[in-house]
């Protein structure tokens, strides 16, 4: 079966803007994304490991990172709207598809978050009522938890995966199917790049968590003592180190051992050689960051290292994209869509977006104001 | 047909899409009267320097959060994996209609969001001033959600003249939008009276703090009686006439009428009569059983709304089997096997002889043997008639539905399912796929019951 009679037609709408304006909200959103979602994959695991083998400041690293985890998993569950909006709009002749395949697997996500979003407020209630003495089936909860985010990241790189592997769905199809309606149980696990993709962003998530570590140290833990932050800094140190290394290991896994030849082949070409590069190296700019501080953080080197490591993430993203298109080109060219531009809404939600940052901005500068005229840190 | 069809045995696909929704919606409209209740209870107590008062409404929304921003949040995620799971098509169409609407309520979102936090977790350290501020910037945010929301979902029921211009405003501002905004309003200020009067009950030991909030509690509720009214009745007017046909022609539709009428009167009066005349009534056997009466009250309504809309999920857009209304002509000219992406290749792949020249060619279908027949009639079941029904048992199984029916009557009806009954979809392929389907369906049909005496 030719995979590509699999994919249905256009919709007659076309697209509501151009598609560079579609692509680049979906790869600005992802970015966004990638910071919060980064920080519960890999941080919640850190964190719980911290606590269970950690000396003190790393306990208390801990705590202050699980203890602002449910403002982190609201904000990264708002921050993925985006691109979900703009890959449906850009790409729903694979998205829907794709996702249909594995539907009870794509489905179990809702499930799955909404039991570790409750799992980390359980955690958090349990540190702050009862601290050190936290009762075991809390700590026992943090740890599922860890591990529910992680097997949410599996699963979401298998739908990503399987949006571009066309290929794979005929074979994916027919089994699993009841006289040609699939029955939602199909998994991509036979596609050699589905597992260094999602070690890759594990690897990439313990970057971040380390780099977070940083700025929180630098910008936020005014009240707490040289010695913690020294430790903070050495625990961020290790995160990034290690986390840098298994980037670099799942990365050329993932390039060198399952890319197509010639998706390899353009990447490592002309300009986007470049941008291949400075995906591959970025990290190292952060840990260098970081490295430079492990005796001293000061508020703006971390605010640096935090824009460095959301520049790394950004790359990633532009890099992914490139890559996306490029998987997806001998079955379907998502810049060939006719385009309806829907001017006045547009407009519109380019208005709202403005008004709306100047609106969250000055709640931020009220809540800085207040900050400094707190005695104490808000509890969370 | 543009895509894959999900499968899900005796529940249907998008009976899923229905649990969620109705799920996110007993939260989504908290999240908003909720807000609104916060809002201005947290100023009225700041002006008339109630602390016991302060102190409940912190606690309440502690528990706001808990319920809005986690669950909240996350089964309104789940509406968008559902819809894309079981109704893509639709999904599709939306999308590509209304991607800047939903954009436009993801700035009003990330609102919420920082808003809500910043009311909560900074609690005690603004001044009354910015913390009240704050607390109407979630407000007004959630509400401008609802109303972002409600012009899409507004437009699944009555499309009005968007079909002809196709035009995002046309599509937005459509004859339902103002009457579901109005009940919607009113809908999430009942459900904020009921949160509230439901947290309360468990919460509060003070009897005059209790007083305090039984009275100022039932307003939300009161006021949202009349929107729910007004609403409604502005959604009955501007129901199309196959909607309005639906509520007197379809039994269940009937019966929930009723019962939403009952409910939505028993809910407002134990209100009235509780706690705004009588606060002192609440206790937490009382506070369950009104809440359990409320949500019953939301989740008939919300039933009876999504119920009317058949045979379309986008009223003149949209089949409920994943069809576009436009697309049905063709259809009955080329096939649905021909015209249908995954049924194209499934034909291609498992009968290859009825290929000619790279189309179907509908007379060899019923060439193939007995059994090749009936498995096509099945594939047809599923991508055309599985949104609906499921096969033997389940969500109004087909089998059930037609035992004991003669070939005859069956075939009329796959022929002819509009004028069987209006709110089914039509048939959208050739009369040789009809015979398929009926073969397939006489397959499944259990003998009309014996044991039965009609006088002879």
């Amino acid at each position: 079966m030719n995979p590509t009679e699999l994919i249905g037609p256009s919709s007659p709408l076309g697209y509501p803007a151009p598609y560079w304006f579609l692509v680049l909200f979906k790869v600005l959103g992802f970015t966004l994304h990638l910071v919060p979602m980064n920080l519960w994959y890999a941080g919640i695991i850190v964190a719980m490991l911290l606590e269970w083998r950690g000396g003190e400041h790393a306990r208390h690293l801990s705590s202050r990172v699980m203890k602002q985890m449910p403002i982190i998993i609201a904000l990264g569950v708002n921050f993925g709207i985006v691109p979900l909006l703009f890959v449906q709009v850009a790409y729903y002749k694979v998205f829907y598809p794709a996702t249909i395949l594995m539907a009870w697997p794509w489905f179990s996500v809702i499930v799955l978050l909404t039991l570790a979003y409750y799992g980390v407020y359980i955690y958090v209630i349990g540190l702050r009522d009862e601290g050190a003495a936290m009762a075991r089936w809390r700590r026992v909860v943090g740890w599922v938890t860890a591990v529910l985010f992680i097997v949410m990241g599996f699963l979401f790189s298998n739908a990503f995966s399987l949006m571009t592997n066309v290929n794979a769905w005929p074979a994916l199809w027919q089994p699993t199917s009841v006289a040609g309606a699939p029955l939602g149980i199909a998994l991509n696990g036979a596609d050699p790049t589905l597992w260094p993709r999602w070690l890759m962003m594990f690897g990439l998530a313990l970057t971040t968590t380390a780099a977070y570590v940083v700025v929180d140290t630098g910008l936020f833990a005014v009240r707490e003592s040289d010695e913690y932050k020294r430790g903070a800094m050495r625990v961020a140190l290790k995160v990034y180190t290690v986390g840098m290394i298994w980037f670099a290991l799942t990365g050329s896994w993932y390039v060198f051992g399952t890319w197509r030849p010639d998706v390899r082949e353009m990447m490592f070409s002309g300009p986007l050689m470049v941008v291949t590069g400075l995906t591959a190296i970025g990290p190292g700019l952060p840990w260098l960051l970081i490295l430079a501080q492990r005796r001293a953080v000061t508020r703006t080197w971390a605010l640096v290292t935090g824009v460095a490591q959301f520049g790394v993430l950004a790359l990633n993203a532009i890099s992914r994209q490139i890559v996306q298109n490029a998987e997806l080109s001998p079955f379907l060219d998502v810049t060939a869509e006719p385009v309806n531009i829907q001017w006045s809404p547009l407009v519109l939600f380019l208005v709202l977006l403005v008004a709306g940052l100047g609106t969250v901005a000055w709640m931020l500068r009220r809540l800085v104001a207040a900050r400094r005229m707190s005695t104490d840190e808000p509890i969370y | 047909m543009h895509y894959p069809w999900w499968y899900v045995p005796f529940l249907t696909s998008p009976m899923l899409i229905a649990i969620i929704s109705v799920l996110h919606v007993l939260v989504s409209h908290y999240a908003v009267g909720g807000g609104l209740f916060l809002a201005v209870e947290t100023r009225y107590a700041y002006r008339t320097g109630t602390s016991g008062y302060l102190a409940y409404l912190k606690q309440h929304a502690w528990f706001f959060i808990l319920v809005t921003v986690v669950y909240g949040a996350i089964t309104g995620v789940g509406i968008w994996w559902t819809i894309g799971l079981a109704s893509p098509l639709a999904t599709e169409t939306l999308i590509h209609t209304f991607v800047f609407g939903w954009a436009m309520e993801y700035v009003t979102f990330v609102l919420e969001i920082v808003s809500a936090f910043i009311f909560y977790y900074w609690w005690g350290r603004l001044d009354a001033k910015t913390h009240q501020t704050i607390g109407w910037i979630y407000a007004g945010s959630a509400w401008m959600s609802l109303v972002l929301i409600t012009g899409i979902t507004a437009f699944m029921l009555n499309s009005g003249d968007w079909p002809e211009h196709r035009s995002f405003w046309v599509g937005f501002l459509n004859p339902q939008f103002i009457p579901q905004v109005l009940a919607r309003t009113g809908g999430s200020f009942l459900l904020a009276s009921l949160y509230v009067y439901l947290h309360a009950a468990f919460k509060v030991k003070d009897p005059e703090l209790s007083h305090l909030i039984e009275r100022r509690s039932a307003r939300p509720a009161l006021w949202g009686a009349i929107l729910i009214v007004i609403g409604g009745i502005g959604w009955y007017v501007f129901l199309p006439e196959s909607a309005k046909a639906a509520l007197v022609a379809a039994s269940v539709l009937n019966v929930l009428m009723v019962l939403l009428f009952v409910l939505t009167v028993a809910v407002f009066t134990m209100f009235y009569l509780g706690p705004y005349r009588n606060p002192r009534w609440l206790s937490p056997g009382f506070a369950i059983f009104f809440f359990t009466f409320g949500l019953a009250a939301v989740t008939t309504g919300e039933y009876i709304r999504e119920a009317v809309r058949k045979p379309y999920i986008i009223y003149n857009v949209v089949m409920g089997n994943q069809i576009l209304a436009d697309e049905i002509p063709a259809l009955r000219r080329t096939g649905y096997l021909e015209g249908g992406t995954w049924t194209k290749a499934f034909v291609s792949h498992h009968y290859p002889q009825v290929i000619n020249e790279g189309k179907i060619d509908e007379a060899r279908l019923l060439m193939l043997p007995e059994a090749d027949q009936v498995k096509l009639g099945e594939v047809l079941f599923q991508y055309h008639c599985n949104d609906c029904h499921a096969k033997v048992r389940g969500y109004s199984p087909v089998a059930q539905l037609i035992r004991g029916w003669t070939p005859e009557m069956i075939r009329t009806v796959v022929r002819y399912p509009e004028k069987s009954h209006f709110f089914m979809p039509p048939w959208a392929g050739t009369p040789e796929e009809a015979e398929l389907l009926t073969k397939y369906l006489m397959s499944i049909a259990p003998p009309h019951p014996g044991g039965m005496y009609y006088g002879q």
